[in-house]
């Protein structure tokens, strides 16, 4: 009855603008969240066990400079400069093994060995997660990332010339690598295992503290001046590191910048769609807001009555919370119903273009975004209606 | 509630008048449960404000009223709400009944916020009153006389003690009147309340215990 009396003035297009508008904004939103989330793993695939952004620095080598010994190496002053540097947010250096490496490898009978190189670079630029990447002095295997085009290699040109079998991922990871380290007069036969591959690091990686004790052992003696760097930055995009780099002659490896500087590009682009998606949702809750004030303004002299005959502001303003909750129940609904809707169709695309990607990820973001708005959007509803209806008691 | 005191209350609008020669403002009064109060005016002498200052749907009054002692300047809205369905009933002078609801609607409106009558009470009160064919009608379609007598009933449709009716049968034929102090007078007297009735010139034929001239 208490509804029968307050639904009298609701305006059911005002109602059906919000709804349109905030479906609008709502799925705008989602759908920015849920893509970027969909798509991110394009662009860190492979190193996702590498820190997201960061580049591999070295010095030009250029004819002249062979011709006239000049050092390609990095000096202590060019490192402190470089970590000074406001787009720098964490600066390391590659250090290579002071020993001679031979890796073995057995194939259906058949030995492959070659002469190989060791580097490390510090444990914080890799994720700590990665499986397995410690080494404890006694340990008999070693953790190794190799860069994906090895496999490559052996996979497209090796084996098929031979008609060897080719090696996934998987089964690479499986095998384990005779390791042969000599220096200083002595030998020492370990295992290596592969635990990664990487898009954008050209070395064999191991572990800091594998290379430390290794060098220690077997090594020379003399310690090198780092030849490539590894930084860490705020963002691959920013120009002012082309300009350093190109001042000081440095360069950077390849276009191993591309994947970080596309993520990042679609970070801002996925950042002004969720902007503009939040500005929509924003303005259509004020014409929620709008529409309801504009009802309640409407019937003041029913609540004032119902107010009188013994209702509590409570009771009063229950009915149009509930409008308001349930209309952005609704939009919650049917936005996550256009949301996974959509997702099918542009994750068949994506499928198709990599189709290591497909099947990842979950509807998960999607959800937890709208529920977050559905919650802030109601709470602010609720309250403001609360308000206003307390304002038409206490008026007298 | 027993008792309700008015000191030396007076409309704010009335405050810039030299004299007041009244019985009630500026003046010690007290209604007493169980009493029935006839308040007689003039029209413009402040009854309908006597009543929402009582209310509590105003508060432009100097002085104090207190209920049982306690300033009621003081109450919170959840306190008014709880005298406004348990203690205090007040039939308005301009009813505030719901156009577009039915007779019967409206007095349901306050009932089922109460509990306190049952179905067959409410139709005896109708039938009574003679409006129990109309209690299906929309209340703008009705006379005001008629919409006094719903509104009547809607206010009986709770506990209370003190009942206050402005001006009740200014619409209403001697006949209905009699019937509405008879009911009136039942009701009052099962729940030992107080009555308190207002009037500018024909009165609710009740047993007045005091008469005030406002």
């Amino acid at each position: 009855m208490l509804w029968k009396l307050l639904r009298q003035h609701i305006s059911l297009s005002q109602l059906a603008g919000f709804f349109f508008a905030n479906l609008f904004g709502m799925v705008i939103v989602l759908l920015s969240v849920q893509f970027y989330n969909d798509i991110k793993p394009v662009f860190t695939r492979g190193d996702s066990f590498m820190k997201k952004d960061f580049l591999i620095v070295s010095k030009r080598v250029s004819t002249l400079g062979t011709v006239i010994g000049r050092s390609n190496t990095f000096t202590e002053a060019d490192v402190a400069r470089l970590q000074e540097q406001p787009f720098t947010k964490g600066v390391g250096a590659f250090s290579p093994a002071r020993f001679k490496v031979y890796a073995g490898l057995g194939i259906q009978g058949m030995q492959l060995s070659t002469a190989m190189f060791f580097e490390s670079v510090p444990d914080r630029f890799v994720d700590t997660s990665l499986d397995g990447w410690t080494f404890r002095e006694g340990q008999e295997e070693i953790p190794i990332i190799i860069p994906r085009n090895y496999l490559n290699l052996y996979n497209f040109g090796f084996a098929q010339s031979r008609s060897l079998p080719q090696i996934s991922e998987g089964v690479m990871g499986m095998m384990r690598l005779d390791i042969r380290m000599s220096g200083r007069g002595q030998v020492k036969r370990m295992k290596g295992r592969i635990v990664g591959f990487s898009d954008r690091l050209n070395t064999i990686l191991v572990p800091e503290a594998f290379m430390a004790w290794a060098n220690r052992m077997y090594g020379d003696g003399k310690e090198a001046l780092p030849s490539r760097l590894i930084v860490e930055v705020d963002n691959p995009a920013d120009d002012r590191i082309a300009k350093y780099f190109k001042e000081n002659g440095y360069e950077t490896e390849g276009d191993k910048l591309d994947a970080g500087k596309t993520a990042w590009f679609l970070k801002v682009i996925v950042g002004i769609v969720l902007s503009v998606g939040l500005l929509i949702s924003v303005l259509s809750f004020y014409i929620l807001m709008l529409s309801v004030y504009l009802l309640l303004q409407k019937n003041t002299a029913k609540l004032e009555n119902l107010l009188l005959i013994g209702y509590s502001p409570a009771r009063v303003a229950r009915p149009y919370q509930v409008l308001a909750v349930g209309l952005n129940l609704a939009v919650l609904g049917l936005g996550l119903l256009v949301v996974m809707l959509v997702r099918l169709q542009y994750l068949d695309f994506i499928g198709r273009i990599f189709p290591d990607i497909s099947g990842e990820g979950s509807l998960l973001p999607a959800l937890l975004t709208g529920g977050m708005l559905f919650l802030a959007v109601s709470a602010l509803n609720v309250w403001a209606v609360r308000r206003k209806v307390n304002a038409i008691w206490m008026r007298r | 509630m027993n008792t309700i005191e008015l000191q030396q209350t007076l409309p704010e609008v009335f405050a810039g008048r030299d004299s007041v020669t009244s019985d009630i403002w500026h003046r010690q009064v007290a209604f007493q449960r169980g009493q029935t109060c006839l308040v007689e005016a003039a029209s413009g002498t402040g009854k309908s404000s006597l009543c929402s200052f009582i209310y509590g749907y105003r508060q432009d009054y100097q002085g104090i009223i207190r209920f049982d002692g306690e300033n009621i300047r003081r109450y919170t809205v959840s306190r008014w709400v709880g005298i406004r369905k348990r203690s205090l009933s007040m039939l308005f002078q301009e009813l505030r009944l719901f156009g577009e609801l039915t007779a019967w609607e409206n007095v349901q409106l306050k009932n089922a916020l109460t509990g306190y009558a049952d179905r067959k009470q409410i139709r005896r009160w109708f039938e009574e009153l003679d409006i129990d064919r109309l209690r299906n009608q929309e209340i703008r379609r009705m006379s005001f006389g008629q919409q006094q007598r719903v509104a009547f009933v809607r206010a009986l449709c709770q506990p209370f003690d003190f009942i206050f009716l402005d001006e009740p049968i200014s619409h209403l034929d001697d006949g209905n009147g009699r019937i509405m102090s008879r009911i009136l007078t039942e009701e009052a007297r099962k729940q030992g309340a107080g009555v308190v009735v207002t009037s500018i010139g024909k009165h609710l034929p009740l047993d007045y215990d005091r008469i005030f001239a406002l």
